[in-house]
C-alpha cells in the first residue's frame, strides 16, 4: 500500500497539470466563527417567535408532533400524556443536568420505568446497562442544541450524559427546547457549527453531531412511504415558554 | 459485476428490460415520483439555482488542491483518535478491511448503504473471508437477500414487487408475513435491530467529509446509519477521494441542496456528522474508527477529460429524468453505477473498453444536466467518451468505415447530390404508399418499428432553382 | 440553412420556410454548397471529421447576414460547438464565432429577430406541441414556437403531457440501440395520442422523423408537422 506520502503526491501531481476546469471557490467561512455565532444568538433573541411558527409548521410537515409547556416543572406531564397515548411503560432520558429537568419522580410515580443515562465516565458494565435500558424503553427524552425552524430539524450532540441512543432505539423521541435554541436558515447553523468547532474539546464531549428531521422512514418497497425503519417512529417536540 | 452478465451485449441486455412488463411499471412510477418531488422541491426554493452553482464551484474548488484537503482531513481524524488508511485501488481498501476484520475477530460487519463499498465489491470478499455483511438499508437488505444487486443509486430494490418482498423477509421471519409495506418493514425492523446489537463492525461510506474539523457526513433517512456508526465497536468509513470539502459552511450548501435533489426533502430525516471514536465519557459510541480514502482510478481524471464526474453528489436525480435510464433500468448497465453519471463513473473506474457499447446508451438529450445539482455536463463528457473510443479505434471497424464515408458525402455537395440521386433509385423496391418499410442491413433497425419518409423526389435544392 | 435531413427528405419544410420568411419581407438566399452541419460526426465522436464540415459551412455563410435554420439541434451545433471545434483554426475562429452569433432557429429568428409573433396562415386545427432537445435545453428555448403556434388563429393548442421528454431520436442512438429508441418513442406518442390532438408539431427534423415514423407505423390519425409548415399554411403533400 502507499504511504500517505506518496499516496497525495500522486494527487498533487495531477492537480498541477491543469489549471482546473474554471476559476473556482470555496464558500466564504466567517473570519471570526465565534463573534458571527454571538450575532445569531442576538439577532434570535428578537425574531425567536417568527422562528418558532416556522418551526411548527415544518415539524408538522415532516410528521413531528409539536407540545408547548409553560415552564420545566410542566414538561413530565406532557411526557406522561405521550406515554399513555403510546401505551408506554419504560422511558429513557438524557442526565437531569444536561435535561435541565428530571422526569423520574412523576413519571415514577404513575408507574413508568425510567432511567438516566449517567454523567460519570463509564464503564463496561455501565454502558452495557445502558444499552439494554435504552432498547427496553419505548420513549426516549433528549434535549435540543439547535432547532432549526426552516426545515423542522433537531440537532443534537452526543457526549457525557447525553447518549446518541436515546434519539435512536426507542419507538418514540420526544425532544424537549426553549426559546435559546431556535435558529431559522441552515446557514445559520453552518456558524454555529464553525463557532462549535473552534475548540471542540471544550465546546463538544461527545464525538457525534445528529440532524433529526422527522421520524425514520424509507419508500424502498414499492416506493410506499412507511416509518420507523430502524430509528423512531414518531417524533415530537417540547417547547418550554419560559425564558 | 458477474462477469456472467457482461458476456450479453448491452442490446440484450436493455431488450431483456424492455420485455419486463413488472419493471416496465416499475420504473414508470418511481422516476416520476422522483422527477416530481424534485421538481416541486425547487420550485418553491428560488435560492437553489445559485446554490447549484455555489456547489459546483466549491468541488471545482477543492478538486484543484485536493491533496492539501485530504491531507488536513487526515491530521483532523488522527487527532480524534482515527487511523486513516490511504487505498490506491480498490483491492486496497478490501484488504484492509479484511486485515481489520481478522485483527479484531470481527465475526458480522452492518452495513449503511455505501456505493463505494458496492464498487469495490467488498460483501462477497467479507464472505469469503468467513464474516457475515448485513446491509441495513431496507432496499440493499431486500436485493441482498434476494442475491442481486441494487438498480437505482438510492432506491436499490424498486425492481422488486412487494410480493417478491414479502417472500424475502418472510423466509428469514420464518413465518408467513402479508405483502404490505408497513408489516414487512417492521419485520426488517426487529431483524435488523438484533443485528445492530450483536455486530462487531459498522461500515458506511461517507456523503461528505469535512477536511476542517475531520467530520465524515452521512445523510439518510432509515436511521441505520446512525445505528452502524453508535452500536459496533469498530466503524470503518470507505470513502472515494473526491467527497473532502474544506469547511463546514461548504458542507451546508450541500445538505441544501442534496435531499432536494434525490427525494425532494428539505432535508433528510437524518445527517449525522461523524467526528472519530467516542470521547470519553460517551457511553456509547465506537471504540475505534477508522477512515478508508480511496482513489481506485479517480485520481487520474482529475487532469482527465471526466473531471466533472468527481463532483457527483450520488443523488440519482440524473437517473430518474434519463429516458434510456427510465426504460431499461439499473441492471442491464451491467455495472455498479447505472444511468448517465454511472457511464462515466465507470468509464473512470474501469477504463474506456468497459463503456464501448454504454457510451452510446444515450440520446444525448441533455435531462441530466439540468436536473444535475452541481451543474455536471454529462452529455458533454459523453460525447468526449465516444470520441476517445474512436481514436483508440475501440468502436468497430465497419461503424468507423461508415462515418468516414458520411464525411467524404458531407464535404462534397457533388458527392451528395449522387447520393440523394443513389437514394431515390435504392429506395423503389421498399415504398410502401409514399413511406418507407422493410430497408435492408442497419437501416432495418430503423423500419422494424418505424416507417421512414422516401428521400423526395425532389431535395429543396432542386426546388430552390423553382423559388428563385 | 436548409439541414441535410430537409434538404432530402423534408423539402417542404423548406420550401415552407422560404414561402413565409418571404411572406415576411425578408430577402432569401441558399448557399448551395451546404451539406449538413456535421452533428452526426461530432456526436459520434469523430471529431475532426466534424470540425472539417464545421469549416466548410462557415467559408460557405460568411456573407450571410442571418443564417435561420429550420432545426434545434442543428442550429445548437453551429452556436455552441462550432466555435469550440474552430479554436485552433486560426483562419476561422473569429468567423465561427460570428457565425454562432448570426444564427438562429426559426421560430428565434422570427420572434426575436422579426419581433413577429402573430403570423396569418390558413392552417386550422388542433395541434400539440414537442419540445426538442437541442431547441429546449441547447439553446433555452420553449416560449418562441407556443406563442407562434397560438398565434396562428385556426389553431387549438394543446399542451402535451412530457412534452420536455426525449422522443428518443438521438440521431444515431435511434439505429444503435432501436429497441430503446422505439421504447422511448412508445411513450411519446402514447402521450400524443392522448391529447386528442389532430397534428403534432415541432422544429427538428430529426424528432419528426422518429415521431412521424411512429405515427405512421401505428397508422395514427395524428400527423407530425413541422412548424415552418403550420405557419405558411401548407400541409404535408
Amino acid at each position: 500500500m502507499a504511504t500517505r506520502a506518496e499516496f497525495l503526491e500522486r494527487i498533487r501531481r495531477e492537480a498541477r497539470r491543469t489549471d482546473g476546469l474554471f476559476t473556482a471557490a470555496t464558500a466564504t467561512r466567517p473570519a471570526r466563527p465565534e463573534e458571527a455565532a454571538e450575532a445569531v444568538r442576538r439577532q434570535m433573541a428578537e425574531r425567536w417567535p417568527e422562528a418558532l411558527d416556522l418551526f411548527r409548521r415544518e415539524f408538522d410537515r415532516v410528521g413531528g408532533v409539536f407540545h408547548r409547556a409553560a415552564d420545566p416543572a410542566e414538561v413530565p406531564s406532557v411526557v406522561l400524556e405521550i406515554a399513555r397515548e403510546e401505551g408506554a411503560t419504560a422511558v429513557v432520558a438524557w442526565d437531569p443536568p444536561v435535561l435541565g429537568l428530571d422526569l423520574r419522580p412523576r413519571l415514577v410515580a404513575e408507574g413508568l420505568a425510567v432511567a438516566v443515562a449517567a454523567s460519570d465516565p463509564a464503564d463496561e458494565t455501565a454502558r452495557r446497562r445502558h444499552r439494554e435500558e435504552s432498547a427496553r424503553a419505548q420513549i426516549g427524552v433528549t434535549g435540543a442544541d439547535l432547532v432549526l425552524a426552516e426545515t423542522g430539524t433537531l440537532i443534537l450532540l452526543s457526549g457525557r450524559g447525553r447518549p446518541r441512543s436515546t434519539s435512536l432505539l426507542p419507538d418514540t423521541h420526544v425532544a424537549v427546547f426553549d426559546r435559546s435554541r431556535l435558529v431559522e436558515s441552515l446557514a445559520q447553523v453552518g456558524i454555529l457549527l464553525e463557532a462549535l468547532h473552534v475548540d471542540p474539546a471544550r465546546s463538544m464531549s461527545g464525538a457525534m453531531i445528529n440532524f433529526i428531521t422527522g421520524p425514520s422512514r424509507t419508500a424502498d418497497i414499492e416506493l410506499t412511504l412507511t416509518r420507523g425503519v430502524h430509528g423512531p417512529k414518531h417524533v415530537h417536540a417540547i417547547f418550554v415558554a419560559a425564558p | 459485476m458477474s462477469e456472467g452478465l457482461l458476456n450479453v451485449p448491452f442490446s440484450e441486455r436493455a431488450g431483456a428490460a424492455l420485455g419486463d412488463r413488472f419493471l416496465q411499471e416499475a420504473l414508470t412510477i418511481a422516476t416520476t415520483k422522483f422527477i416530481d418531488l424534485r421538481k416541486d422541491s425547487f420550485a418553491g426554493f428560488p435560492e437553489g439555482d445559485a446554490l447549484r452553482d455555489q456547489a459546483r464551484s466549491i468541488k471545482e474548488a477543492t478538486l484543484q488542491k485536493l491533496d492539501v484537503y485530504l491531507g488536513q482531513l487526515a491530521d483532523n481524524v488522527e487527532r480524534l483518535g482515527g487511523r486513516v488508511h490511504w487505498a490506491t485501488t480498490g483491492e486496497e481498501a478490501r484488504e484492509t478491511i479484511l486485515q481489520l476484520c481478522r485483527d479484531r475477530g470481527v465475526r458480522m460487519a452492518v452495513k449503511s448503504k455505501s456505493m463505494a463499498t458496492e464498487e469495490i465489491e467488498l460483501n462477497e470478499a467479507l464472505e469469503k473471508a468467513g464474516v457475515t455483511p448485513v446491509e441495513t438499508d431496507l432496499g440493499e437488505y431486500i436485493i441482498q437477500l434476494a442475491h442481486e444487486k441494487p438498480s437505482h443509486i438510492i432506491a436499490p430494490a424498486i425492481h422488486k414487487t412487494k410480493g417478491q418482498v414479502a417472500d424475502l423477509i418472510s423466509e428469514v421471519a420464518g413465518r408467513r408475513l402479508a405483502a404490505d409495506p408497513e408489516v414487512l418493514t417492521a419485520a426488517a425492523r426487529v431483524q435488523l435491530r438484533e443485528k445492530f446489537l450483536q455486530a462487531e463492525m459498522g461500515i458506511t461510506g461517507a456523503n461528505f467529509a469535512v477536511a476542517e474539523t475531520g467530520t465524515v457526513v452521512l445523510v439518510t433517512n432509515e436511521g441505520n446509519g446512525r445505528m452502524v456508526t453508535s452500536l459496533p465497536r469498530i466503524h470503518v468509513a470507505v470513502m472515494g477521494i473526491e467527497k473532502v470539502i474544506p469547511s463546514m459552511t461548504d458542507l451546508v450548501v450541500f445538505l441544501a441542496i442534496l435531499a432536494r435533489s434525490a427525494t425532494g426533502q428539505k432535508l433528510s430525516s437524518y445527517t449525522t456528522l461523524v467526528r472519530g471514536p467516542r470521547q470519553p465519557g460517551e457511553l456509547e459510541g465506537p471504540e475505534e474508527f477508522h477512515l478508508i480514502l480511496m482513489d481506485n482510478g479517480r485520481s487520474r481524471q482529475i487532469a482527465g477529460t471526466l473531471r466533472e464526474a468527481l463532483y457527483c453528489l450520488r443523488c440519482g436525480a440524473c437517473l430518474n429524468v434519463c429516458p434510456v435510464y427510465r426504460q431499461i433500468g439499473g441492471h442491464a448497465y451491467g455495472h455498479t453505477y447505472p444511468g448517465p453519471i454511472g457511464i462515466l463513473l465507470t468509464a473512470m473506474l474501469r477504463g474506456d473498453e468497459s463503456v464501448k457499447e454504454l457510451a452510446h446508451a444515450s440520446s444525448l438529450c441533455g435531462a441530466c444536466k439540468d436536473v444535475c445539482p452541481v451543474r455536471i455536463d454529462i452529455p458533454r463528457m459523453l460525447i468526449e467518451l465516444r470520441e476517445r473510443l474512436d481514436r483508440q479505434k475501440i468502436a468497430p471497424w465497419a461503424e468507423r468505415f461508415a462515418f468516414g464515408t458520411l464525411r467524404r458525402v458531407l464535404l462534397s455537395p457533388a458527392a451528395f447530390r449522387l447520393s440523394s440521386a443513389l437514394g431515390r433509385v435504392l429506395q423503389r423496391p421498399f415504398l410502401n404508399n409514399g413511406r418507407l418499410t422493410g430497408l435492408p442491413l442497419v437501416l432495418s433497425r430503423w423500419t422494424r418499428t418505424r416507417d421512414l419518409p422516401p428521400v423526395a423526389s425532389r431535395t429543396f435544392r432542386e426546388r430552390w432553382k423553382d423559388l428563385q | 440553412m436548409i439541414t441535410c435531413l430537409g434538404d432530402l427528405f423534408f423539402p417542404e419544410v423548406g420550401v415552407a420556410m422560404v414561402k413565409l420568411l418571404r411572406r415576411l419581407g425578408v430577402t432569401v438566399e441558399f448557399p448551395e454548397g451546404q451539406t449538413c452541419c456535421g452533428m452526426p460526426l461530432f456526436n459520434s465522436g469523430y471529431h475532426p471529421d466534424a470540425a472539417a464540415v464545421a469549416a466548410r459551412t462557415v467559408d460557405l455563410f460568411a456573407g450571410s447576414e442571418h443564417v435561420v435554420v429550420p432545426s434545434g439541434s442543428c442550429a445548437w451545433m453551429v452556436k455552441a460547438e462550432y466555435p469550440g471545434l474552430l479554436a485552433h483554426d486560426a483562419g476561422r475562429r473569429a468567423a465561427a464565432l460570428a457565425l454562432a452569433a448570426r444564427t438562429r432557429e426559426l421560430s428565434q429568428f422570427l420572434v426575436e429577430v422579426l419581433g413577429v409573433e402573430t403570423v396569418a396562415s390558413s392552417f386550422k386545427g388542433r395541434v400539440t406541441y414537442h419540445d426538442s432537445c437541442h431547441l429546449l435545453r441547447g439553446l433555452g428555448e420553449s416560449r418562441c414556437p407556443r406563442a407562434l403556434l397560438q398565434g396562428v388563429k385556426g389553431v387549438e393548442l394543446v399542451e402535451l403531457p412530457g412534452a420536455d421528454e426525449c422522443c428518443g431520436f438521438g440521431g444515431s442512438f435511434s439505429v444503435r440501440l432501436p429497441e430503446v429508441s422505439t421504447a422511448i418513442l412508445g411513450k411519446k406518442l402514447d402521450n400524443v395520442e392522448r391529447t386528442g390532438a389532430d397534428c403534432l408539431v415541432a422544429c427538428d427534423a430529426g424528432c419528426l422523423m422518429q415521431m412521424g415514423g411512429g405515427l405512421s407505423r401505428r397508422r395514427s390519425r395524428v400527423r407530425a408537422l413541422h412548424l415552418a409548415q403550420v405557419l405558411a399554411g401548407e400541409e404535408k403533400a
